[in-house]
Protein backbone atom coordinates (compact mmCIF):
# COMPACT_ATOMS: atom_id res chain seq x y z
CA UNK A 1 0.00 0.00 0.00
CA UNK A 2 2.77 2.40 0.93
CA UNK A 3 4.51 1.60 -2.29
CA UNK A 4 1.36 2.09 -4.27
CA UNK A 5 0.83 5.57 -2.87
CA UNK A 6 4.42 6.43 -3.58
CA UNK A 7 3.97 5.36 -7.19
CA UNK A 8 0.82 7.40 -7.61
CA UNK A 9 2.66 10.38 -6.13
CA UNK A 10 5.42 9.72 -8.61
CA UNK A 11 2.97 9.75 -11.54
CA UNK A 12 1.35 12.93 -10.25
CA UNK A 13 4.74 14.51 -9.98
CA UNK A 14 5.55 13.51 -13.56
CA UNK A 15 2.18 14.90 -14.69
CA UNK A 16 2.72 18.24 -12.94
CA UNK A 17 6.23 18.71 -14.22
CA UNK A 18 5.31 17.65 -17.75
CA UNK A 19 2.36 20.06 -17.79
CA UNK A 20 4.54 22.94 -16.63
CA UNK A 21 7.21 22.15 -19.16
CA UNK A 22 4.71 21.80 -22.03
CA UNK A 23 3.05 25.07 -21.01
CA UNK A 24 6.37 26.91 -21.27
CA UNK A 25 7.22 25.40 -24.65
CA UNK A 26 3.76 25.99 -26.14
CA UNK A 27 3.66 29.57 -24.87
CA UNK A 28 6.86 30.19 -26.75
CA UNK A 29 5.50 28.58 -29.91
CA UNK A 30 2.20 30.50 -29.90
CA UNK A 31 3.67 33.63 -28.34
CA UNK A 32 0.74 33.79 -25.94
CA UNK A 33 0.35 32.48 -22.42
CA UNK A 34 -0.72 28.82 -22.53
CA UNK A 35 -1.62 26.78 -19.50
CA UNK A 36 -1.50 23.05 -19.97
CA UNK A 37 -3.33 21.21 -17.26
CA UNK A 38 -3.59 17.48 -16.83
CA UNK A 39 -7.08 16.79 -15.65
CA UNK A 40 -7.05 13.02 -15.77
CA UNK A 41 -4.45 10.28 -15.78
CA UNK A 42 -5.63 6.73 -16.00
CA UNK A 43 -4.33 3.23 -16.35
CA UNK A 44 -6.40 1.25 -18.83
CA UNK A 45 -6.36 -1.88 -20.87
CA UNK A 46 -5.48 -1.05 -24.45
CA UNK A 47 -8.71 -2.45 -25.80
CA UNK A 48 -10.76 -0.34 -23.40
CA UNK A 49 -9.54 2.77 -25.17
CA UNK A 50 -12.08 2.87 -27.95
CA UNK A 51 -15.11 4.18 -26.02
CA UNK A 52 -13.13 7.35 -25.22
CA UNK A 53 -14.33 9.17 -28.33
CA UNK A 54 -16.89 8.02 -30.91
CA UNK A 55 -15.41 5.51 -33.34
CA UNK A 56 -16.44 7.53 -36.39
CA UNK A 57 -15.63 10.96 -34.96
CA UNK A 58 -13.05 12.76 -37.08
CA UNK A 59 -9.93 13.65 -35.12
CA UNK A 60 -6.40 14.83 -35.70
CA UNK A 61 -3.99 12.17 -34.48
CA UNK A 62 -0.30 12.76 -33.94
CA UNK A 63 1.57 9.53 -33.41
CA UNK A 64 5.17 9.26 -32.20
CA UNK A 65 6.78 5.83 -31.95
CA UNK A 66 8.86 5.41 -28.80
CA UNK A 67 11.96 3.22 -28.48
CA UNK A 68 14.92 2.94 -26.16
CA UNK A 69 14.79 0.97 -22.93
CA UNK A 70 11.05 0.80 -23.33
CA UNK A 71 9.04 0.35 -26.51
CA UNK A 72 5.77 2.11 -26.98
CA UNK A 73 3.79 4.85 -28.61
CA UNK A 74 2.74 8.37 -27.80
CA UNK A 75 -0.50 9.51 -29.41
CA UNK A 76 -2.01 12.95 -29.18
CA UNK A 77 -5.65 13.26 -30.22
CA UNK A 78 -7.60 16.44 -30.96
CA UNK A 79 -11.26 16.37 -31.99
CA UNK A 80 -11.85 18.02 -35.37
CA UNK A 81 -13.11 21.41 -34.14
CA UNK A 82 -10.34 21.57 -31.56
CA UNK A 83 -7.75 20.91 -34.23
CA UNK A 84 -9.21 23.77 -36.29
CA UNK A 85 -9.19 26.21 -33.35
CA UNK A 86 -5.68 25.17 -32.44
CA UNK A 87 -4.59 25.74 -36.03
CA UNK A 88 -6.01 29.27 -35.89
CA UNK A 89 -3.83 29.89 -32.84
CA UNK A 90 -0.70 28.22 -34.17
CA UNK A 91 -0.75 29.66 -37.66
CA UNK A 92 -2.09 33.03 -36.40
CA UNK A 93 -5.30 33.13 -38.41
CA UNK A 94 -8.46 34.93 -37.44
CA UNK A 95 -10.28 32.75 -34.91
CA UNK A 96 -12.81 30.46 -36.55
CA UNK A 97 -11.34 30.63 -40.04
CA UNK A 98 -9.63 27.24 -40.31
CA UNK A 99 -12.04 24.78 -41.92
CA UNK A 100 -9.51 22.52 -43.58
CA UNK A 101 -6.05 21.41 -42.51
CA UNK A 102 -3.33 22.30 -45.00
CA UNK A 103 0.31 21.17 -44.78
CA UNK A 104 1.23 24.15 -42.58
CA UNK A 105 -1.47 23.23 -40.07
CA UNK A 106 -0.39 19.62 -40.03
CA UNK A 107 3.23 20.60 -39.35
CA UNK A 108 2.13 22.94 -36.59
CA UNK A 109 -0.01 20.24 -34.98
CA UNK A 110 2.84 17.76 -35.29
CA UNK A 111 5.03 20.27 -33.47
CA UNK A 112 2.47 20.44 -30.66
CA UNK A 113 2.68 16.64 -30.51
CA UNK A 114 6.43 16.88 -30.33
CA UNK A 115 6.31 19.40 -27.50
CA UNK A 116 3.75 17.61 -25.40
CA UNK A 117 5.14 14.13 -25.74
CA UNK A 118 8.70 15.45 -25.51
CA UNK A 119 7.91 17.21 -22.23
CA UNK A 120 6.25 14.15 -20.79
CA UNK A 121 8.76 11.56 -21.92
CA UNK A 122 11.79 13.61 -20.86
CA UNK A 123 10.46 13.85 -17.33
CA UNK A 124 9.39 10.21 -17.29
CA UNK A 125 12.84 9.15 -18.46
CA UNK A 126 14.48 11.28 -15.74
CA UNK A 127 12.27 9.95 -12.99
CA UNK A 128 12.57 6.30 -14.02
CA UNK A 129 16.20 6.74 -15.05
CA UNK A 130 15.67 4.98 -18.35
CA UNK A 131 16.50 5.86 -21.92
CA UNK A 132 13.47 6.90 -23.95
CA UNK A 133 13.87 7.82 -27.62
CA UNK A 134 11.02 9.68 -29.22
CA UNK A 135 10.70 9.43 -33.00
CA UNK A 136 9.38 11.94 -35.50
CA UNK A 137 5.66 12.63 -35.37
CA UNK A 138 3.24 11.16 -37.91
CA UNK A 139 -0.05 12.77 -38.72
CA UNK A 140 -3.48 11.47 -39.61
CA UNK A 141 -6.85 13.22 -39.86
CA UNK A 142 -9.57 10.60 -39.94
CA UNK A 143 -11.92 8.46 -37.85
CA UNK A 144 -10.82 8.08 -34.23
CA UNK A 145 -11.39 4.34 -34.27
CA UNK A 146 -9.31 3.84 -37.38
CA UNK A 147 -6.37 5.83 -36.00
CA UNK A 148 -6.34 4.37 -32.51
CA UNK A 149 -6.94 0.80 -33.60
CA UNK A 150 -3.82 0.81 -35.75
CA UNK A 151 -1.70 1.80 -32.76
CA UNK A 152 -3.49 -0.70 -30.53
CA UNK A 153 -2.97 -3.40 -33.11
CA UNK A 154 0.78 -2.94 -33.01
CA UNK A 155 0.57 -3.85 -29.34
CA UNK A 156 -2.01 -6.58 -29.66
CA UNK A 157 0.52 -8.50 -31.71
CA UNK A 158 3.18 -8.37 -29.05
CA UNK A 159 1.25 -8.35 -25.83
CA UNK A 160 -2.29 -8.68 -24.51
CA UNK A 161 -1.95 -5.74 -22.15
CA UNK A 162 -0.41 -2.33 -22.34
CA UNK A 163 -0.34 0.64 -20.05
CA UNK A 164 -2.36 3.61 -21.20
CA UNK A 165 -2.17 7.00 -19.63
CA UNK A 166 -5.05 9.19 -20.65
CA UNK A 167 -4.61 12.88 -20.15
CA UNK A 168 -6.75 15.86 -20.97
CA UNK A 169 -5.02 19.06 -21.94
CA UNK A 170 -6.72 22.37 -21.51
CA UNK A 171 -5.31 25.20 -23.57
CA UNK A 172 -6.18 28.58 -22.14
CA UNK A 173 -7.63 31.03 -22.86
CA UNK A 174 -9.38 28.98 -25.55
CA UNK A 175 -9.80 25.97 -23.26
CA UNK A 176 -9.14 23.26 -25.78
CA UNK A 177 -9.20 19.65 -24.80
CA UNK A 178 -7.14 16.88 -26.26
CA UNK A 179 -6.07 13.44 -25.23
CA UNK A 180 -2.53 12.24 -24.77
CA UNK A 181 -2.08 8.51 -24.74
CA UNK A 182 1.08 6.72 -23.78
CA UNK A 183 1.17 3.05 -24.55
CA UNK A 184 3.92 0.84 -23.25
CA UNK A 185 4.29 -2.87 -23.24
CA UNK A 186 3.43 -3.81 -19.71
CA UNK A 187 6.03 -6.53 -19.27
CA UNK A 188 8.75 -4.07 -20.18
CA UNK A 189 7.35 -1.42 -17.92
CA UNK A 190 7.09 -3.83 -15.03
CA UNK A 191 10.74 -4.75 -15.43
CA UNK A 192 11.67 -1.12 -15.65
CA UNK A 193 9.79 -0.14 -12.51
CA UNK A 194 11.28 -3.13 -10.76
CA UNK A 195 14.72 -1.84 -11.61
CA UNK A 196 14.05 1.47 -9.87
CA UNK A 197 12.43 -0.29 -6.94
CA UNK A 198 8.90 0.84 -7.65
CA UNK A 199 6.44 -1.80 -6.54
CA UNK A 200 3.13 0.00 -6.49
CA UNK A 201 2.41 0.60 -10.17
CA UNK A 202 3.30 -2.98 -10.95
CA UNK A 203 0.43 -4.10 -8.77
CA UNK A 204 -1.95 -1.64 -10.39
CA UNK A 205 -1.25 -3.04 -13.82
CA UNK A 206 -3.53 -5.64 -15.32
CA UNK B 1 -34.71 -2.28 -38.09
CA UNK B 2 -31.99 -2.22 -35.49
CA UNK B 3 -28.45 -2.85 -36.60
CA UNK B 4 -26.13 -5.06 -34.65
CA UNK B 5 -22.71 -3.64 -33.93
CA UNK B 6 -19.69 -5.89 -34.16
CA UNK B 7 -16.81 -4.59 -32.06
CA UNK B 8 -13.12 -4.75 -32.82
CA UNK B 9 -11.87 -8.31 -32.46
CA UNK B 10 -15.39 -9.83 -32.55
CA UNK B 11 -17.32 -11.88 -35.08
CA UNK B 12 -21.04 -12.30 -35.63
CA UNK B 13 -23.01 -14.90 -37.56
CA UNK B 14 -26.45 -13.74 -38.59
CA UNK B 15 -29.62 -14.83 -40.32
CA UNK B 16 -32.42 -12.35 -40.49
CA UNK B 17 -33.12 -8.81 -41.44
CA UNK B 18 -30.76 -7.06 -39.05
CA UNK B 19 -27.68 -5.50 -40.60
CA UNK B 20 -24.28 -6.03 -39.07
CA UNK B 21 -22.29 -2.81 -38.68
CA UNK B 22 -18.79 -1.96 -37.56
CA UNK B 23 -17.02 1.39 -37.57
CA UNK B 24 -13.61 3.00 -37.38
CA UNK B 25 -11.82 0.38 -39.45
CA UNK B 26 -8.21 1.41 -40.10
CA UNK B 27 -5.51 -1.21 -40.46
CA UNK B 28 -8.05 -3.72 -39.16
CA UNK B 29 -9.72 -5.96 -41.72
CA UNK B 30 -13.43 -6.61 -41.94
CA UNK B 31 -14.29 -9.93 -43.57
CA UNK B 32 -17.84 -10.75 -44.63
CA UNK B 33 -19.08 -14.17 -45.72
CA UNK B 34 -22.43 -14.60 -47.39
CA UNK B 35 -24.54 -17.53 -48.53
CA UNK B 36 -27.12 -16.22 -50.98
CA UNK B 37 -29.14 -19.46 -51.03
CA UNK B 38 -29.69 -19.57 -47.29
CA UNK B 39 -29.57 -15.79 -46.89
CA UNK B 40 -27.14 -16.09 -44.00
CA UNK B 41 -23.99 -14.11 -43.38
CA UNK B 42 -21.10 -13.53 -41.03
CA UNK B 43 -18.88 -10.55 -40.30
CA UNK B 44 -15.53 -10.36 -38.54
CA UNK B 45 -13.65 -7.24 -37.43
CA UNK B 46 -10.12 -8.63 -37.28
CA UNK B 47 -7.00 -6.83 -36.08
CA UNK B 48 -3.93 -8.94 -36.73
CA UNK B 49 -2.94 -11.35 -39.49
CA UNK B 50 -2.28 -14.67 -37.87
CA UNK B 51 -2.41 -16.59 -34.61
CA UNK B 52 0.46 -18.79 -35.79
CA UNK B 53 3.10 -16.86 -33.91
CA UNK B 54 1.16 -17.06 -30.69
CA UNK B 55 1.92 -19.48 -27.90
CA UNK B 56 -0.65 -22.21 -27.60
CA UNK B 57 -1.65 -20.96 -24.16
CA UNK B 58 -4.25 -18.65 -25.60
CA UNK B 59 -5.19 -20.98 -28.40
CA UNK B 60 -6.16 -23.64 -25.91
CA UNK B 61 -8.31 -21.22 -23.98
CA UNK B 62 -10.12 -20.31 -27.14
CA UNK B 63 -13.62 -21.60 -27.33
CA UNK B 64 -16.37 -20.98 -29.76
CA UNK B 65 -19.15 -19.41 -27.81
CA UNK B 66 -21.85 -19.38 -30.36
CA UNK B 67 -25.25 -19.08 -28.87
CA UNK B 68 -28.60 -19.25 -30.49
CA UNK B 69 -30.93 -16.39 -29.89
CA UNK B 70 -34.20 -15.41 -31.38
CA UNK B 71 -34.54 -11.76 -32.17
CA UNK B 72 -37.61 -9.72 -31.39
CA UNK B 73 -39.10 -10.14 -34.85
CA UNK B 74 -38.96 -13.91 -34.47
CA UNK B 75 -36.20 -14.47 -36.98
CA UNK B 76 -33.42 -16.81 -36.08
CA UNK B 77 -30.37 -14.88 -35.09
CA UNK B 78 -26.98 -16.20 -34.18
CA UNK B 79 -24.69 -13.78 -32.51
CA UNK B 80 -21.33 -14.58 -31.07
CA UNK B 81 -21.21 -13.53 -27.47
CA UNK B 82 -18.68 -10.89 -26.60
CA UNK B 83 -15.67 -12.68 -25.29
CA UNK B 84 -13.48 -10.98 -22.69
CA UNK B 85 -10.79 -8.94 -24.39
CA UNK B 86 -8.07 -11.08 -22.90
CA UNK B 87 -9.09 -14.15 -24.81
CA UNK B 88 -10.56 -12.53 -27.88
CA UNK B 89 -8.89 -14.87 -30.33
CA UNK B 90 -11.15 -13.78 -33.17
CA UNK B 91 -8.96 -10.70 -33.49
CA UNK B 92 -6.72 -12.96 -35.60
CA UNK B 93 -7.70 -13.13 -39.27
CA UNK B 94 -7.22 -16.90 -39.52
CA UNK B 95 -9.07 -17.74 -36.31
CA UNK B 96 -11.93 -15.41 -37.22
CA UNK B 97 -12.40 -17.10 -40.60
CA UNK B 98 -12.41 -20.54 -38.96
CA UNK B 99 -14.96 -19.42 -36.39
CA UNK B 100 -17.21 -17.78 -38.99
CA UNK B 101 -17.15 -20.96 -41.07
CA UNK B 102 -18.00 -23.01 -38.02
CA UNK B 103 -20.99 -20.81 -37.27
CA UNK B 104 -22.19 -20.75 -40.88
CA UNK B 105 -21.74 -24.48 -41.46
CA UNK B 106 -23.58 -25.24 -38.24
CA UNK B 107 -26.49 -23.49 -39.90
CA UNK B 108 -26.28 -25.51 -43.07
CA UNK B 109 -24.14 -23.22 -45.22
CA UNK B 110 -21.87 -24.88 -47.79
CA UNK B 111 -18.40 -23.54 -48.50
CA UNK B 112 -18.93 -23.63 -52.25
CA UNK B 113 -21.88 -21.27 -51.86
CA UNK B 114 -20.04 -18.77 -49.72
CA UNK B 115 -18.81 -15.47 -51.07
CA UNK B 116 -16.30 -13.32 -49.22
CA UNK B 117 -15.69 -9.57 -49.21
CA UNK B 118 -12.76 -7.74 -47.63
CA UNK B 119 -12.86 -4.17 -46.30
CA UNK B 120 -10.13 -2.19 -44.52
CA UNK B 121 -6.46 -3.04 -44.26
CA UNK B 122 -5.42 0.61 -44.56
CA UNK B 123 -2.31 2.26 -43.23
CA UNK B 124 -3.38 5.34 -41.29
CA UNK B 125 0.23 6.52 -40.97
CA UNK B 126 1.75 5.85 -44.39
CA UNK B 127 4.94 7.66 -43.41
CA UNK B 128 5.73 4.61 -41.30
CA UNK B 129 6.03 2.16 -44.15
CA UNK B 130 8.04 -0.48 -42.36
CA UNK B 131 5.20 -2.07 -40.49
CA UNK B 132 2.22 -2.24 -42.80
CA UNK B 133 -0.06 -4.46 -40.76
CA UNK B 134 -3.08 -3.62 -42.91
CA UNK B 135 -1.46 -5.17 -45.94
CA UNK B 136 -0.49 -8.25 -43.92
CA UNK B 137 -4.09 -8.62 -42.77
CA UNK B 138 -5.33 -8.61 -46.37
CA UNK B 139 -2.71 -11.14 -47.49
CA UNK B 140 -3.47 -13.42 -44.56
CA UNK B 141 -7.20 -13.32 -45.31
CA UNK B 142 -6.67 -14.10 -48.99
CA UNK B 143 -4.42 -17.04 -48.15
CA UNK B 144 -6.86 -18.45 -45.65
CA UNK B 145 -9.92 -18.00 -47.86
CA UNK B 146 -8.14 -19.56 -50.83
CA UNK B 147 -7.08 -22.50 -48.67
CA UNK B 148 -10.70 -22.97 -47.60
CA UNK B 149 -11.91 -22.73 -51.19
CA UNK B 150 -14.00 -19.61 -50.63
CA UNK B 151 -14.39 -17.11 -53.43
CA UNK B 152 -13.54 -13.46 -52.83
CA UNK B 153 -16.06 -11.42 -54.81
CA UNK B 154 -15.23 -7.92 -53.68
CA UNK B 155 -12.71 -5.85 -51.81
CA UNK B 156 -12.23 -2.29 -50.66
CA UNK B 157 -8.81 -2.39 -49.06
CA UNK B 158 -5.58 -0.43 -48.61
CA UNK B 159 -5.03 3.30 -48.81
CA UNK B 160 -4.78 5.49 -45.75
CA UNK B 161 -8.37 6.16 -44.81
CA UNK B 162 -10.70 4.93 -42.11
CA UNK B 163 -13.82 3.04 -43.13
CA UNK B 164 -17.16 2.08 -41.66
CA UNK B 165 -19.01 -0.99 -42.84
CA UNK B 166 -22.64 -2.05 -43.05
CA UNK B 167 -23.43 -5.62 -44.12
CA UNK B 168 -26.77 -7.20 -44.90
CA UNK B 169 -26.70 -10.93 -44.14
CA UNK B 170 -29.82 -11.35 -46.26
CA UNK B 171 -28.66 -9.73 -49.50
CA UNK B 172 -24.91 -9.85 -48.90
CA UNK B 173 -24.67 -6.18 -49.84
CA UNK B 174 -21.78 -4.36 -48.16
CA UNK B 175 -21.86 -0.57 -47.83
CA UNK B 176 -18.58 1.19 -47.05
CA UNK B 177 -18.49 4.73 -45.66
CA UNK B 178 -15.47 7.00 -45.64
CA UNK B 179 -15.12 10.48 -44.17
CA UNK B 180 -13.28 12.20 -47.00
Amino acid sequence: MGNELQEIDLLNQVNDEAAASASRALSKLIDKPVDVGISKADVKRVEELSPLIGQEEVVAGIYLPVTGDIKGAALLIFPKETAFTLSDLLVKREPGTTRKLVELDKSALKEVGNIISGSYLTILSNVLQIKIVEHIPNFSFDMFGAIVSQIITDFAQKTENALVIEIEFIFKPETLKGYFLLLFEVEQLKAMLGSVGGGGIKDLLP
Amino acid sequence: MSDIEVHMGDIAVMKGAHNLITSGVGSCLVITLHDAKLQIGALAHTMVPSSAKRETEYGQRMSARLSSKTSSDGQACLVKERVSTKTKETKYVDVAIDQMLKGLEANGAKRKDLEAKLIGGANMFPSIASDDIGKDNVLSAKDKLNAKGIRIVGECVGGSQGRSVEFSPTTGIVTVKIKF
